[in-house]
């Protein structure tokens, strides 16, 4: 039973990790829109249209 | 009939216009849009088409753009920030687009917006409808990016609640993450207790079960301490406020189940909490995010209508007019407003008299007389005009302005069906707490050691969330279906009259039948067929009646002269002078002649000039929209200012028995008035300016949205995009909504009633009790989630099919 001790530890670990990867996501406008993104990929990228 | 390419409308019999988009050809239905498709696709943007979900705006033609290159109105929403280096300085404006529709069009802006010469970014969020753009002041012109946005068919105006919009981005990512701190803390609580049920069942020494009751205290601290926090801010509130509602007893029963717990871990006792309290906060969080979400959302709707504040004035000069940014008006100024738009600055009234709606400022939708001197507000809406007035206060000093402020407080404001409920759960709370007394006093004089199981229990089995929920879920769920189809739902009594109603009144012109009149139906008496056309359609200037605009669009191609002194008489006609001369246009009455039952005249001081045939084309989807009401009982009404001959007609052809001719506003809302004395509650569908009044006086105003601006701000429910067939979808999710909260109270009350006794005599320990609590809420939450919840009608091509199947 004493891999609870690593193993333990260890899912506190993460789970602070995943809290502040959300936290970091949530701060960088990650959440703030989520139906425009969808699109992106979609669409060709043009850069430089023509006039 | 084929559809326009661009903004999907109908396209007329005998336009014959076409835009090359790629290799092939379209048709269009106007200059307007066939230039604005084929500069899409000059742009490279035609993927635009392939990837929208609705169809374009018409693209306006003659708003004025030069005004947002003023400093004045640049200072007040632009921010200049980067280095003093020519090529590196940039500016930064948010403004909103109004007519954004779906997610292709936020990229169709973005692309455009992005080809402009010295534009740096630019963000578009389709959501919130904002564009956010950071240009090269000294490269790149705002006028010309507003410019470009225009013939893309949208339209900009500048942010005015750029303080509310951060407050509404903070209070998300706040929730969201409260929300993941509860959530992945309630995993790990959870994981952590079943260790624990594994070891009560099958032995496990105290040491361990100590370190696993310890980690769940770990996990379950910073749920309660962060997490639950606005639980107990909320009940602070209440509490000072002398108030009780939902946060009391949760903050209540969060703080007694984690000090329990505590208290049993540092003691060994028998039973800890902490996966069911953090269960608890979790499942309370999520329901409120679901709840602020579309709070914010209907908070859309609420700042659309706040910024009816034009961005752009015309100011009287010596010189004749100009066009200056709102902000750079000074008190003293005078300024002109034309019929049907919206007064841009406080002020008092120049010219002789005009009626305004002032539903958005006072919330009494009733039309207002002015005389000369009288105090306008900006941000209501002009129904006679055009008017001249003399500015008073401008910007922030505005009532509107003020209005603006206490849009955080209108966003949370609730229709009475949410505030009976909150009644009920207030009522409700106060006996749980009571009740919770009473058992612990009970067993304290029974069997101390089982006090605090069962006052507990009945804490937390007793769940005032699922009462809370109950009319909440189902109406923002109501609310958000139908605004995925395009039914705009402004006010929240409307759905459930809308459910109710079982008369429907329609007006005639611009509901039931697209008017139209055509160049060659111009019957001139004296003078010049264009020259009369001319001279009518320059009458109906700024006016957004249909019948208004079948004039500009049937003299679209003609140069077109001024009018002045323009009068508007509601349900009659309009009245003007045009280069000297004083014309009327209107019914036969109106203009003074005694023939012509059925045309619109147009007749100056010596006799009739003109007249006009007006053509009408029954809509579409009118006669399966009303088919489709008349089978769910509903009795159908028009009510028309039109000739008798021509509502009858109309009448017949929809098989509707009950019809009303030749109505006077007046006529109209006594018909209206009438029908409700009866004890009937009514629907009022209608568009334009004749309609205002009317629809305010029904039970539930339902307006064909792209029509007139002001039948927008009267009427509690919108349809967007001019369809009718979407009248009766939306009135089944109203009715659904109404089963739905009658089904979610029945069964909250039934779970109360059977749970409660049960807890009170010490039957249910307290993990079964939360248990039972979390699922009460779940089962309010996915009925609500019921509502909509068969497919919708195809949006382009359900005209054609059957009614919608069995919804």
């Amino acid at each position: 039973m004493n891999i609870i001790l690593l193993l333990i530890p260890l899912s506190i670990v993460l789970l602070a990790a995943g809290v502040y990867a959300l936290f970091w996501a949530i701060d960088h406008a990650q959440f703030d829109d989520l139906d425009t993104p969808a699109l992106a990929p979609l669409t060709d990228d043009r850069r430089d249209p023509p006039p | 009939m084929t559809a326009c390419f661009h903004c999907g409308e109908p396209i007329p019999a005998g336009v014959d216009l076409a835009a090359r988009v790629g290799d092939a050809s379209h048709a269009v239905c106007c200059h307007g849009c066939a230039a604005a498709a084929q500069w899409i696709a000059g742009l490279g943007l035609a993927d635009y088409y392939r990837l929208r979900t609705e169809p374009a705006a018409r693209p306006d033609e003659d708003a004025a753009f030069d005004a947002w290159d003023r400093p004045a109105l640049q200072r007040m929403h632009v921010r200049e920030h980067g280095g003093s280096e020519p090529g590196e300085r940039r500016a930064e404006i948010v403004f909103v687009v109004d007519r954004l529709r779906c997610a292709a069009c936020a990229w169709l802006i973005e692309r455009a917006l992005a080809s402009l010469a010295g534009v740096a970014e630019v963000g578009v969020n389709a959501a919130a409808r904002r564009v956010r753009l950071v240009f090269d002041p000294t490269v790149a012109r705002l006028s010309d990016a507003m410019r470009l946005v225009a013939r893309l068919g949208y339209a900009a105006r500048p942010l005015e609640a750029a303080a509310l919009d951060a407050l509404r981005r903070d209070e998300n990512r706040d929730a969201l993450k409260r929300l993941i701190v509860a959530g992945l803390g309630t995993m790990q609580a959870m994981m952590y207790a079943v260790a624990l049920y594994a070891g009560s069942f099958d032995g496990i020494d105290v040491a361990t079960r100590d370190f696993f009751r310890w980690l769940g205290f770990l996990v379950a601290t910073p749920v309660v301490a962060y997490g639950a926090q606005p639980f107990f801010r909320g009940s602070l509130r209440e509490w000072r406020a002398r108030r009780l509602s939902m946060d009391t007893p949760v903050a209540v029963a969060v703080a007694l189940i984690y000090v329990a717990s505590l208290v049993e871990t540092i003691a060994g006792g028998r039973e800890i909490y902490f996966d069911s309290v953090s269960m608890f906060v979790f499942f309370l969080l999520a329901a409120r995010y679901v709840e602020l979400r579309a709070r914010h959302r209907a908070g859309d709707l609420v700042d659309a209508l706040a910024r009816l504040q034009p961005a752009t004035a015309e100011r009287i000069g010596d010189g004749g007019t100009e066009t200056v940014g709102v902000h750079e008006l000074v008190a003293g100024d005078r300024i002109r407003v034309a019929a049907g738009a919206s007064v841009p600055a406080d002020g008092t009234l120049a010219s002789a008299a005009c009626r305004v709606d002032e539903s958005l400022v006072s919330g009494e939708s009733t039309p207002r007389r002015r005389t000369t001197g009288d105090a306008l507000i900006a941000g209501s809406l002009l129904l006679d005009g055009p008017v001249e007035l003399i500015v008073r206060h401008v910007g922030a000093d505005t009532v509107l302005a003020g209005i603006v402020r206490l849009v955080t407080r209108a966003a949370t404001e609730k229709p009475h069906l949410a505030r009976d409920a909150d009644r009920r759960t207030r009522h409700f709370v106060v006996r749980v707490l009571v009740l919770t007394a009473a058992t612990a006093l009970a067993w304290l004089a029974l069997d101390p050691s089982r006090a605090f199981d069962a006052a507990l229990a009945v804490l937390v089995v007793s769940c005032p969330c699922a009462f809370a929920l109950a009319v909440p879920t189902a109406l923002t769920r109501a609310v958000a279906v139908l605004a995925r189809r395009g039914v705009l739902v402004v006010d929240g009594d409307a759905l459930e009259a809308l459910a109710r109603a079982d008369v429907c009144v329609f007006d005639k012109t611009g509901t039931l039948t697209t008017p139209r009149i055509e160049p060659a139906d111009v019957d001139a008496v004296r003078g010049d067929a264009d020259r009369a056309l001319g001279i009518a359609a320059a009458l109906e200037h700024g006016s957004t009646h249909p019948l208004a605009q079948a004039f500009r669009a049937a003299a679209a191609d003609l140069a077109l002269p001024v009018a002045s002194a323009l009068r508007h008489v509601g349900g009659a006609g309009v009245e003007g002078v045009v280069d000297g001369t004083r014309y009327r246009l209107g019914h036969a009455d109106f203009a003074g002649a005694a023939d012509a039952r059925d045309r619109l005249v147009l007749a100056d001081d010596a006799g009739v000039v003109a007249s006009f045939v007006v053509r009408e084309r029954l809509r579409d989807d009118a006669a399966d929209a009303l088919a489709a009401l008349a089978a769910d009982g509903v009795a159908l009404d028009i009510v028309s200012g039109d000739a008798t001959n021509r509502v009858g007609d109309v009448a017949r052809r929809l098989g509707i028995d009950n019809w009303t001719a030749q109505a006077t506003p007046r006529d109209k809302l006594e018909r209206i008035r009438a029908l409700r004395g009866k004890g009937r509650i009514v629907a009022m569908v209608g568009d334009g300016i004749n309609d205002a009044p009317v629809l305010a006086a029904a039970d539930v105003a339902v307006a064909l949205a792209g029509g007139a601006a002001l039948a927008q701000a009267a009427s509690g429910i919108l349809l967007a995009g001019d369809r009718l067939d979407r009248l009766m979808p939306a009135r089944r999710i109203a009715q659904q909504m109404r089963r739905t909260i009658r089904q979610n109270l029945t069964w909250s009350a039934c779970y109360n009633l059977s749970v409660v006794p049960l807890a009170a005599l010490g039957l249910i320990p307290p993990w079964l009790a939360a248990i039972g609590m979390s699922a009460s809420s779940l089962v309010v939450v996915l009925n609500a989630l019921r509502i909509g919840a068969e497919p919708a009608p195809r949006a382009a091509d359900d005209i054609a099919q059957p009614v919608e199947a069995a919804s």
